[in-house]
């Protein structure tokens, strides 16, 4: 009996086996075909599963062209996926390793380098370039989307940082909006003793403060924060940077990580400080204005901050690719997918829907198309169009690696530690610098 | 297996020859009804513990495939910091939570154990944080509580207190962690209350004529008899403290600085925010291999303790 029951689980696994297999051989072939030869149109009915990450805006403007697509293309129905970034990052790598994940989707630009070194991940966009129209993306914009060879995403987006500030919080403390680093701290002073202890003329979590501090050691330095796969500053220079933000806890200019931890809320766009004006400045991305400017209790307003000029002789703070289109491996109908991407990026409706949600257009015709129709948001324009013209670093796509990004990674564990004084600034430089060269020696 | 099951010959009829698979598929019935749950178990329980005790072992990284081969994940387990903060976080909060938890249950169960009114309405009010607890929306509700301007620090201001930060402070939010699971009491205290029911009301009133108190029988006759639930409780208590997620991840995010961070999380972390499954499976199988310890010593010591009927 034990014989006979033994054969019969082998038999049983054997046919899972062979089923699982022929499940896996019939996708690695249709990604191999994605990879080596023409994609195939096709005309019959047809899905495709479409993700993306954002605030409510964005999911409004993406929803709309989605159901704009499918009304023009009847025989395409598209699904979709979205939520908060809170998370999404853990969620969409696990599915991408899977191959689960939807057919299409909105990656950040480093995840073409994190979850794409073997080429198994994302299609090569360059073989459906009979669908996508790259011409309207410069050269420089696709390189940056180009791995091992591959055009593995699409750039929607140039962003970078910029400071955004509330002017009726500084006009009510009787202060200027700071144009200058000086002008900044001296504003803490006034902020805490003219509208109270609550009251903090600017705000930066873990990340933004590490966003900060590159940007502080760029415009007095003159050196990308890495360069050619190597960290540029020495653990003097980090521990500078280090102490500027503990100076500016100590003016009252930006409230210690333990206060922010004590607000209790999921990002700075959720915590009711902001919206009240309790915090009166970020350093955000350009494409976020939208985001922050809602939660303002007075939209109106939100104002676009300049960059500082007294902190050194250069133009510090990076440019980045905010985010990219991509089609996985695992798409059934990755030509359809692409069409579907063509229609967000270069064609009339879809860019018109989609407007400046994500960022200000990479795309020629998508820009041309936003500024004849006057659909910018003209907060996003404007800070976009500050961002490029001061902004004169890039980063290295290891920057947001998510050893360093995460809340649990080494971006995190520093400036939370030295604000917490776990730290001292010479100790965080160089948990910083061991940090970033381990990821740098991958 | 018998043959109840199927019809006999008619009288007079020759006896019809079974074949070799009918007899077989006879015999063995019971075992060919279980296939389906046994190769269920082996796909889906054995085969990826089997394979994470084998990963525990590589730098399995899910995007960067497998480069190095040793006991280093282990080593790392118990000499970086972080790691070792958070298994004796876990710890911790295992021995904070579980004695608290099966007080406050059996403290509650006992009360409802006597003829009060509006009974049921207290029994389902207690149990209802148990089906709630491990929600995500009550560890946002809880955040929302005690967060520095929250329900709590407000209603100790209206009385002058000046509350401290329960979520960013390193002293206190490992606390209000606990307080969350301390609460959700509910499923500990039904069975508390069923074991109560169980005592023989003969060997109170004897106590009673004996002249025993209420506290005396209560350690005497009551904890003794109630000993097989408590221990029961105990081992699964035990076993869920240290699966712990939902709380810290949602409340705190295992800060501020580390300190709520237990091992399920650091779990997650490394598996999913870091993609080193081979980390996160080796540190998965010391957490195993803890609980199995612990659950051990407490059936060993259960034949110190534990009193059972027959």
């Amino acid at each position: 009996m034990k014989k006979a029951l033994a054969l019969i689980l082998a038999l049983s696994l054997a046919v899972s086996s062979f089923a699982a297999c022929g499940a896996a051989s019939s996708s690695s072939s249709a990604a191999a075909s994605g990879s080596t030869s023409a994609p195939a149109e096709t005309t019959n009915d047809t899905s495709v599963s479409f993700s993306w990450w954002g605030g409510d805006s964005r999911h409004e403007a993406t929803q709309k062209a989605v159901a704009d697509y499918m009304a023009a293309n009847p025989n395409v129905t598209i699904t979709t996926d979205y939520g908060a970034w809170s998370g999404w990052e853990d969620k969409m790598s696990a599915a991408l390793y899977a191959g689960t994940a939807p057919d299409l989707n909105q990656t950040n630009w480093n995840w073409l380098f994190n979850y794409d070194n073997s080429g198994a991940t994302f299609v090569d966009l360059n073989d459906y370039a009979d669908y996508i129209d790259l011409t309207q993306f410069s050269d420089a914009a696709l390189e940056q989307c180009t791995v091992n060879g591959r055009l593995t995403g699409i750039p929607i987006a140039m962003t970078g940082r910029i400071f955004y500030w509330n002017a009726d919080t500084f006009a009510s403390a009787g202060v200027e909006i700071p144009t200058t680093f000086a002008d900044l701290m001296a504003a803490g002073e006034t902020f805490k003793t003219k509208l109270g202890d609550d009251y903090y003329p600017l705000v930066m979590g873990e990340y933004d403060r590490m966003i900060f501090m590159v940007y502080y050691l760029e415009c007095k330095y003159g050196k990308a924060w890495v360069q050619d796969g190597a960290m540029q500053y020495t653990a003097e220079e980090i521990a500078e940077g280090l102490q500027v933000l503990k100076d500016m806890e100590a003016a009252h200019v930006i409230p210690t990580i333990q206060t922010l931890a004590g607000d209790g809320a999921e990002s700075l766009d959720k915590n009711p400080k902001w919206s009240e004006g309790k915090y009166a400045g970020i350093l955000e991305w350009d494409a976020s204005a939208s985001k922050f400017s809602a939660a303002l209790n007075n939209p109106d307003a939100f104002t676009v901050g300049e960059y500082f000029t007294d902190i050194g002789e250069y133009k510090g703070g990076f440019t980045k690719v905010s985010s990219c289109f991509a089609i996985s491996q695992s798409a059934k109908d990755p030509v359809a997918a692409a069409k579907f991407m063509n229609y967000m990026l270069n064609e009339e409706d879809g860019v018109k829907a989609l407007a400046s949600e994500r960022g200000i257009p990479c795309s020629a015709t998508a820009l041309k198309i936003c500024t004849d129709e006057d659909l910018l948001n003209k907060t996003v324009a404007e800070a976009n169009s500050k961002v490029i013209d001061w902004c004169s670093f890039g980063i290295d796509p290891t920057f947001e690696d998510a050893g360093l990004k995460s809340t649990d990674g080494v971006y995190y564990d520093v400036m939370a530690g030295v604000s917490y004084g776990d730290y001292s600034v010479e100790d965080g430089a160089k948990v910083l610098m061991d940090g970033v060269s381990a990821v740098l020696e991958g | 297996m018998g043959n109840q099951g199927y019809q006999t010959a008619p009288a007079g009829a020759l006896p019809r020859r079974k074949g070799k698979f009918a007899k077989f598929v006879e015999q063995n019935i019971g075992f060919i009804y279980i296939i389906p749950w046994i190769i269920g178990f082996l796909v889906f329980k054995v085969y990826p513990f089997g394979s994470s005790l084998v990963y525990s072992f590589t730098d399995f990284n899910l995007f960067k495939g497998i480069k190095e081969v040793g006991v280093m994940n282990y080593v790392d387990i118990f000499t970086d910091k972080k790691i070792t903060t958070a298994l004796i976080t876990t710890v911790k909060y295992a021995f904070m939570t579980v004695p608290l938890k099966l007080i406050a249950a059996l403290f509650i169960a006992y009360i409802l154990n006597f003829k009060i009114k509006c009974l049921n309405l207290f029994r389902t009010a207690y149990y209802i944080p148990s089906i709630l607890g491990g929600s995500v929306a009550i560890a946002v509700l809880w955040k929302a509580l005690f967060r520095d301007e929250g329900l709590i620090n407000t209603m100790l201001g209206y009385i002058g207190i000046q509350g401290p930060s329960w979520l960013s402070d390193t002293s206190y939010a490992i606390w209000i962690i606990c307080l969350l699971r301390i609460w959700q009491f509910g499923s500990a205290m039904v069975l508390f209350l069923a074991a109560l029911k169980g005592v023989p009301v003969d060997l109170y009133e004897a106590a009673t004529i004996d002249g025993a108190g209420k506290w005396r029988q209560f350690f005497t006759i009551t904890i003794p008899l109630i000993t097989p639930v408590i221990f029961y409780n105990l081992i699964t208590q035990i076993v869920q403290a240290f699966q712990e997620f939902n709380g810290p991840y949602i409340i705190t995010q295992g800060g501020p600085r580390n300190s709520t961070t237990l091992v399920a999380m650091l779990v997650y972390n490394y598996g999913f925010k870091l993609n080193e499954m081979g980390m996160a499976s080796a540190i998965a199988w010391v957490m195993f291999i803890a609980v199995g310890i612990l659950s051990v010593l407490a059936f060993i010591s259960q034949k110190y303790w534990v009193y059972y009927s027959d």
